[in-house]
């Protein structure tokens, strides 16, 4: 019984409406689907746990359509994110966000769309591909300062004998 | 794991009944009087509440390393400091693993300042600041910096050579030289730059925060630890976590409750205690161990067990620029501009502050650049992923009393026991001193063009710190100037809780030099037999 209702949670159109959601709410122009897919199947993933975010989950995408009147997928980009917009600190939404703030970007798809290498040790890490392959910069020193300027470790006025007899 | 095995992993095992030091935590501050007591042939325990993992088992990804050692039992963040409401249940980034957080940490190793040590003499009577000048001065110090920098393999001292500038610290670097700074430098640092004591140069594989399997960089997990136990005067306990230490009749400390991995309670006897498990763990197992002779918990004769929690004042820039960066390549922190660590009122605020570069992966990113956003704002700090330098804000924040850590009543860890909550507010010169700093790193950034940038809040600290504070006189703090209790003969404190100050400086390297010199006078009172 429970697993009937739990098969029925989440229809093709409401995860299609949430990886709709997650592209509004997370746009990346240059990022394909899969992302996004991962990332919705994260939140489905997650919802099995509690009931009350089951529910939660359902009922909000479900109801997107209404407030879209009809169909929250077919919206464009800007009336969508301004739906959104409009209910920020409904519990569903917010909850999507916080699986989502991870999951998305913890894909390693994404890693590479956004120009992140990942795990870099069994690569001999980056000594020999890249560490320090900035060009657009002179090479600064690495060594501490040597010249004749002192670092002023306490200012003047607040040396402890500038400073007695004042109430501060 | 045989018996044999078992010595050689975890040392020579010392009976339950044999009174010996009962080192509680295996971090910076633990690990550290381990190996100076066991070197000195002083039998001891480490309790560690995680596991020994090993270089091979850290992991290069941060969600996954992060799950894998960083402390998750139940905590919760209260007071009106952002933290509490984004991550109500983080207030900290600390390690449960052989090591503590030294596994996790990145090595920027700045000493304290003179001035630094006389907070009360120098800042006054600043309204909401709980300030007390340290009962000891930098010269008494000294000569354990240099101790603890030879230990920790600082870069830049006592011959040891500098990093070489990834690309986030020539981004850094160069805006630091355009905007007249003077005092930066990729170091000091504690990873090797060459080989140094047995471990060999980084690969500046860029996972600092993930624990470094190419042991490069210092921890007590590849140094202090091991090195305790090839003594043969030292147990290593893991999965063990201390839940109370307990008092004989005349009020000297006996012994130490603690659970094994299955919730089994033992009880190892001591003829000292040294707690050693960062600023929020030490101050709950004291309130703990309270009994009829210490109502409010153990050494809390002052009331300030759990008081002054110092988390640093800090802040991250992120600034984005028209060409690549990559700053997640290399060392994470092996950049540090000293110039805004001084004491000069007329910038504000009280105390100075570093800058140190950072780099934190997209998964991190994400989730602490700017909490809770979402939309094209946010996604355009993560589109310019590749192309932006990182910096990370680290100065003194006002020790305040209501900034504690106490038991929640109403909240349980995974055995039943009280879950810490971390009471926080920062004091108007905290903010002063961030927003300055803020505007020195746009400044900075805008130097060596960036398009823009991001300010981030502070993160769960990293730093945590002092919660039973040293204090010349009884009645204005839980320790004398050896991180003994006032009121509790053979307790001592060995980690960051023990400041009385925060300084502005990371605080490790000073950890390490306090307990360099703490084990040496345990040493001496043991040997003299009193
Ligand atoms: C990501 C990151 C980066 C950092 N970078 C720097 C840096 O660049 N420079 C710097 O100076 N500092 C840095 N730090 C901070 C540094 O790691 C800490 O200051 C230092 O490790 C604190 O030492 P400690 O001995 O107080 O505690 P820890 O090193 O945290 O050790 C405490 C140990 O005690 C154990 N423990 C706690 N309670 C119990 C109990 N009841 N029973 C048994 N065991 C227990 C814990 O499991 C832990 O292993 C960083 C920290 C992090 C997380």
């Amino acid at each position: 019984m429970a697993e009937a209702t739990h098969e029925s949670v989440i229809s093709p159109r409401a995860r299609n409406a949430l990886v709709r959601l997650l592209r509004v709410a997370y746009p990346h122009p240059r990022f394909p689907d899969g992302p996004y897919e991962r990332t919705a199947d994260a939140v489905i993933n997650q919802v099995e746990a509690s009931l009350w975010h089951r529910l939660a989950l359902t009922r909000g995408l479900e109801s997107l359509d209404d407030a879209a009147g009809g169909d929250f997928a077919a919206l464009d980009d800007e009336a969508a994110l301004s739906l959104l917009r409009g209910i920020e600190d409904a519990g569903f939404f917010a909850f999507i966000r916080g699986v989502a703030v991870v999951s998305l970007y913890d894909d390693h798809e994404t890693w590479e769309l956004l120009g992140y290498e990942g795990a870099s040790y069994e690569q001999g890490g980056y000594l020999d591909r890249g560490f320090n392959d900035l060009d657009w910069l002179p090479s600064p020193r690495i060594e501490e300062y040597a010249g004749p300027d002192q670092l002023v470790e306490v200012a003047t006025d607040d040396e402890i004998a500038a400073t007695e007899g004042s109430h501060r | 794991m045989n018996a044999d095995e078992r010595t050689v992993q975890l040392g020579q095992p010392v009976g339950h009944d044999e009174e010996v030091v009962v080192i509680v935590g295996s971090g910076a501050g633990g690990g550290t009087v381990a190996h100076e007591l066991t070197a000195r042939g002083i039998r001891c325990v480490v309790l560690e509440a995680g596991p020994y993992l090993k270089p091979e088992d850290y992991e290069n990804d941060e969600w996954a390393a992060f799950n894998q050692m960083a402390w998750l039992d139940n905590r919760t963040a209260s007071g009106p400091y952002r933290l509490a409401r984004d991550f109500p249940n983080l207030p900290a980034w600390i390690v449960k693993a052989v090591g503590g957080s030294t596994t996790h940490w990145s090595g920027a190793t700045p000493r304290f300042r003179e001035y630094e040590f006389r907070a009360r003499s120098y800042y006054g009577g600043l309204e909401g600041a709980n300030l007390l000048d340290w009962p000891i001065t930098l010269t008494d110090l000294a000569p354990y910096y240099d101790r603890a920098e030879i230990a920790i393999g600082s870069t830049h001292r006592h011959g040891r050579p500098p990093l070489p500038a990834n690309n986030n610290y020539k981004v850094f670097a160069n805006g630091a030289e355009k905007v007249g700074y003077k005092f930066y430098a990729t170091g000091p640092y504690g990873t090797n730059a060459e080989p140094y004591d047995g471990r060999p140069a980084s690969i500046q594989d860029g996972f600092n925060f993930q624990g470094d399997k190419h042991t490069s960089k210092w921890s007590t997990a590849v140094r202090e630890i091991p090195r305790a136990i090839a003594t043969g005067k030292c147990e290593l306990r893991p999965g063990s976590q201390a839940v109370q230490v307990t008092h004989d009749a005349s009020g000297r400390v006996d012994a130490v409750l603690y659970l094994d991995e299955d919730g089994n309670l033992h009880r190892q006897a001591a003829k000292v205690v040294c707690v050693a498990g960062n600023s929020i763990e030490t101050p709950r197992l004291l309130l703990m161990s309270a009994s009829a002779l210490h109502p409010d918990g153990l050494a809390n004769s002052s009331g300030q067990v759990g008081r002054n929690y110092m988390r640093h004042t800090t802040g991250s820039v992120y600034a984005r620029f028209e060409q690549p960066v990559h700053m997640y390549r290399g060392e994470t922190m092996a950049g540090i501009i000293a110039d805004e660590a001084r004491l000069d009122s007329s910038r504000g605020f009280l105390g100075g502050y570093y800058m140190e570069t950072l780099a934190l992966g997209p998964a991190f990113l994400a989730a602490f650049v700017e909490p809770g956003s979402w939309g094209p704002q946010f996604t355009t700090i993560l589109d310019g992923y590749d192309h932006t330098a990182g910096m990370w804000i680290v100065g003194e924040d006002m020790p305040q009393e209501s900034n504690r850590v106490t038991l929640n009543p109403a909240v349980q860890d995974q055995w039943g026991l009280p879950a810490p909550d971390v009471h926080f507010q920062d004091h108007p010169n905290d903010v002063a001193m961030r927003e300055h700093g803020y505007s020195r790193a746009d400044l900075l950034y805008e130097a060596v063009g960036a398009l823009g940038t991001h300010h981030t809040p502070p993160y769960p600290a990293t730093h945590n710190l002092g919660t039973c504070r040293m204090s010349e006189r009884p009645e204005d703090g839980v320790l004398d100037k050896w991180g003994q209790a006032h009121d509790v003969p053979g307790l001592f404190v060995s980690d960051g809780s023990v400041m009385t100050t925060g300084a502005a400086a990371n605080p490790t390297l000073t950890i390490v030099a306090l307990a360099i010199r703490q084990a040496e006078h345990i040493a001496e009172t043991l040997g003299s037999g009193s």
